[in-house]
């Protein structure tokens, strides 16, 4: 098992490179650079924007650009943003917290809700609550959390319920701790249950389908057969088999806990890392993009590594020389 | 030996030439402060208003530098601007420039030098007293190779850098080559601390440039302005406290600001900063131009006054590329025909651009000038009605002709076709550009509407010079000389052909003229015959065509009070006078 890992984890590099080699000329070949807005500033001269690409490196070939940063990571220096000129590892670390917090509390919500409604969604087949359930579900995987996010803020403005956007009240530092958790919580209703909602309608849609295969199989029949209650053969054998695909699927969604949430985060103003990954991408802040795309990389394999391990706890049939 | 006497008569002539500017310092009885023999009187209208509040206003993205000789884009200025100030600043209702930092300044005969004595009294947030070395420290700073400014390009004529050195404690001189008309305008640049900022110019420009970045925290930003900042949230906002010891006073004496604590929310979106607005979670909200008759609906229920507002400085235009390197004939040719840009001039429907971009709040544009900036405008620009037909006849006076299939074709037969392009993240750009399109198409132009990525489009502009027409916008300053990279011939932003070795014909050459003129002339009334005349060339020859100024309409919650007059580009009152006229939170 632990040379597994090891295996796992020695691969990992080669793959990462790839990613960061890739990325690093996808972006450096596509027109345009981060001076973009400068240049088209009236009282801003040619020989200033030179100056201003001679400082970040931009001038120099491309290898030597990567060789450099490749590097400068190596030493776990990340660089510095050209458009906030701190290092970018701040820059991160000041927004990390906040899209764990978003993304780990929408992942809990959701599996929380969306195991228990599945089973039951698949041993009430064609009853009008699997149909209502289902109905909903197709909504939910349809709808754009961008569209969701507005509804709820827009609902927000209307009842004055909920604060509109944001992570936290002008007045947060002036709370006592209780008051500090309240707050965040709630301002973490909306973004929550959009993401939740999303992954609920997926993951219970999966869980459904699971678990009926399973419940056609031959042992299920027999365990029935042989007088087991309903309720052991359901919890105690099928379901047991049924949830092995969603490991997978919380593997994978472990990688996107990081930057899978951009879209809704600015939609509601969510202090994300997201927003700053996305923000990055357009202005082509490079650091602060290769950075990012460091992270997921190492998140999503990171994920799908812990998903496999997951899945041999689950399912003895599964073993890692 | 000989350079010296004129130098030598300069200095004699500053002291007998009088104090200029300062005209609320005249009023009596002289208002003192017992730290500041001499504080700035609000010289604009305003009422004495009731000290205490929280105000609250939003800003798209985050600053991303607290370093202001840095700071480029507003989302950084926008914060900085309340902690740090100039030698002078800008009246903003009427452009004119007044005292700040420095309370008076003369200027010797050949308008060469000038000096400036410092405010008594002032100091930085930790008590430091504020100190021609203080001045002096900055524009070394900006003039510090590889110290990332845009100052050091506006402060630079003809090449040659301003000189500038200390005379003592309080006062400062600057010298330039030439006379400089708009030296007060382009001097106002935001003074800061030597005590805390010389230790990183020290060590090199990149060390200066990340100094006082994001990450500071934020009580080691050491200004003079009316707020001190307390703590910044990445993503979420940046509070301020007053400053106890602003050297304002309104018109009876009493220290500003009146406001107790500023807040500015960070929002990702414009939509997010509507939303905070009629939420009530914020005071201000600078509506756009389309918003303004729905807001004025909600006026009464929501608590809040949409005013309206005087237009924008800057207004988005069309293009037309005549750079040999970028495009080829036939194209150069039609590109490069004044009666061709004239022509098709008439082919653009300002109004309906004004109405369906703007819900009617804007005012055609037919020069390089808004109608809102007072000081220089001109009035009397030949306009271009929106006329087809007239249109076609001067294309066919042009050599111009439609043929039989419906296209266009110039005297030597080609068809007339070309590319029109824009930033496709601006909705209002690519409407426009639709707009444009089924016009120039009535009148048998092939034009292929092609909106690019950003990136891409400056890339073109600036770089490549591979395109047709592009529509975009530039920003505005009150002095047209600031935006001389746009409007000499050598100019790295003289958009339809950049970067010229000499000036390709002979009304580019008279612009740069023009220019060379202006700059150095320091009486604004000779300075605006020479603006007059500039804008006169650009409506005829049309190098770029404007479409429109749109109008400004700041929203503003009735609880606050000194809101009005409302100034040049839509500005209400600055935050020093700005106060609650009921002080509840």
């Amino acid at each position: 098992m632990l040379r597994h890992v090891l295996r796992r984890l020695v691969q990992m590099i080669p793959l990462l490179l790839g990613i960061t080699i890739l990325s690093f000329l996808i972006i450096q070949l596509s027109p345009g650079d981060f001076l973009a807005e400068i240049r088209l500033n009236p009282v801003v001269s040619q020989e200033t924007v030179d100056q201003m690409r001679a400082n970040f490196g931009l001038d120099r070939p491309l290898h030597i650009q990567y060789l450099r940063w490749l590097g400068n990571i190596l030493r776990g220096d990340f660089g510095y943003s050209f458009a906030f000129q701190v290092p970018v590892l701040w820059l991160i670390k000041s927004r990390l917290l906040n899209t764990l917090l978003l993304s780990v509390t929408s992942l809990i919500i959701a599996w929380l809700i969306a195991i228990p409604i599945g089973i039951h969604a698949a041993t009430h087949q064609y009853s009008p609550s699997d149909n209502l359930l289902s109905f909903t579900a197709y909504v939910g995987i349809s709808t754009p959390t961008f569209f969701s996010g507005l509804l709820l803020l827009y609902g927000a403005f209307r009842t004055g319920w909920l604060p509109i956007g944001g992570m936290t009240s002008l007045d947060y530092d002036l709370f006592p701790w209780y008051g500090k958790v309240l707050d965040v919580a709630q301002h973490l209703v909306i973004p929550a249950s959009v993401l939740a909602f999303l992954t609920v309608a997926g993951l219970m849609r999966q869980m459904r389908g699971n678990l009926l295969e399973v419940l056609r199989q031959d042992y299920v029949k027999t365990a029935r057969a042989k007088g087991l209650s309903g309720r052991i053969v359901i919890y105690k054998h099928a379901v047991r088999n049924a949830i092995n695909p969603l490991i997978t699927i919380f593997g994978l969604e472990l990688g996107g806990l990081l930057g899978g949430a951009a879209i809704l985060e600015n939609v509601v103003s969510w202090p994300g890392l997201g927003q700053l990954i996305l923000d990055s991408v357009v202005r082509k802040d490079l650091y602060v993009v290769m950075a990012s795309l460091v992270f997921g990389g190492v998140t999503l394999v990171v994920g799908n590594l812990i998903a496999d391990l997951l899945l041999a706890v689950s399912d003895p049939r599964i073993r890692y020389d | 030996m000989q350079r010296k006497t004129p130098f030598l008569i300069a200095l004699t002539a500053v002291i007998l030439v009088a104090v200029v500017g300062a005209p609320g310092l005249t009023a009596a009885p002289k208002l003192t402060l017992p730290d500041m023999p001499n504080p700035k009187v609000i010289a604009y209208p305003h009422e004495v208003g009731k000290y205490g509040g929280v105000h609250v206003r939003a800003q798209i993205t985050d600053p991303r530098t607290f370093n202001i000789i840095v700071a480029q884009e507003t989302s950084s200025t926008d914060i900085l601007a309340n902690i740090f100030d100039g030698l002078v600043e800008q009246n903003y209702i009427t452009g004119e420039i007044e005292p700040a930092l420095a309370e008076s300044w003369t200027v010797s005969k050949d308008g060469r030098t000038w000096v400036f004595a410092l405010r008594q009294g002032v100091t930085w947030f930790d008590g430091k007293p504020v100190t021609a070395d203080d001045v002096v420290f900055t524009f070394q700073a900006i003039f510090t190779e590889g110290v990332q400014t845009s100052s050091r390009d506006t402060l630079t004529f003809d090449g040659k850098p301003l000189r500038f050195r200390k005379l003592d404690d309080r006062r400062v001189e600057f010298r330039t080559e030439k006379p400089i008309g708009t030296f007060l305008r382009v001097i106002g640049a935001s003074i800061v601390p030597r005590h805390k900022l010389a230790e990183a110019l020290a060590k090199g420009p990149a060390e200066f440039n990340r100094t006082w970045g994001v990450n500071t925290p934020p009580r080691e930003i050491i200004g003079t302005g009316p707020f001190v900042m307390q703590e910044y949230v990445p993503g979420q906002r940046v509070t301020f406290l007053r400053n106890t010891k602003y050297w304002k006073v309104d018109k009876a004496g009493n220290r500003l600001p009146y406001l107790t604590r500023y807040v500015r929310l960070i929002v990702p979106n414009l939509d997010a900063l509507r939303l905070k607005f009629l939420a009530k979670e914020t005071d201000v909200y600078a509506a756009r131009p389309r918003e303004f008759s729905e807001f004025k609906q909600m006026e009464r229920a929501q608590n809040f006054t949409i005013y309206d507002g005087p237009e924008t400085f800057s207004s988005e235009f069309v293009v037309l590329n005549q750079n040999p390197a970028g495009v080829k004939p036939p194209k150069l040719a039609w590109f490069q025909d004044q009666r061709f840009r004239r022509a098709i001039n008439h082919a653009i429907d300002r109004a309906t651009i004004a109405n369906q971009i703007y819900a009617g709040r804007a005012t055609p544009a037919w020069g390089p000038m808004s109608v809102g900036n007072k000081l220089y405008y001109n009035d009397k620009l030949p306009q271009y009605e929106y006329n087809l037909a007239r249109a076609e006849q001067l294309l066919a006076e042009a050599g111009y002709r439609k043929g039989s299939d419906g296209f266009l074709r110039d005297a030597q037969g080609n068809i007339v076709e070309f590319t029109l392009s824009t930033n496709a993240e601006n909705n209002d750009r690519v409407a426009m550009g639709n707009i444009l399109r089924q016009d120039w198409t009535k009148l048998g132009i092939k034009v292929n509407y092609a909106p690019e990525a950003f990136n891409t489009l400056v890339g073109k502009l600036t770089g490549t010079f591979n395109w047709d027409a592009i529509i975009i916008g530039l920003t505005g300053g009150i002095e047209p000389v600031t935006g001389k990279n746009v409007w000499l011939s050598s100019g790295s932003l003289h958009m339809w052909w950049p970067k010229q070795e000499k000036a390709a014909t002979p009304w580019e050459e008279e612009i740069n003229r023009l220019f060379s003129q202006a700059e150095n002339e320091v009486a604004q009334d000779k300075r605006k015959q020479f603006y007059l005349r500039w804008q006169q060339i650009v409506a005829e020859q049309v190098p770029i065509h404007y479409f429109s100024y749109p109008k400004t309409q700041p929203a503003v919650r009735n609880t606050m009070g000194n809101v009005t007059p409302i100034g040049l580009q839509g500005a209400i009152q600055p935050i020093d006078t700005l106060y609650y006229k009921q002080v509840l939170r």
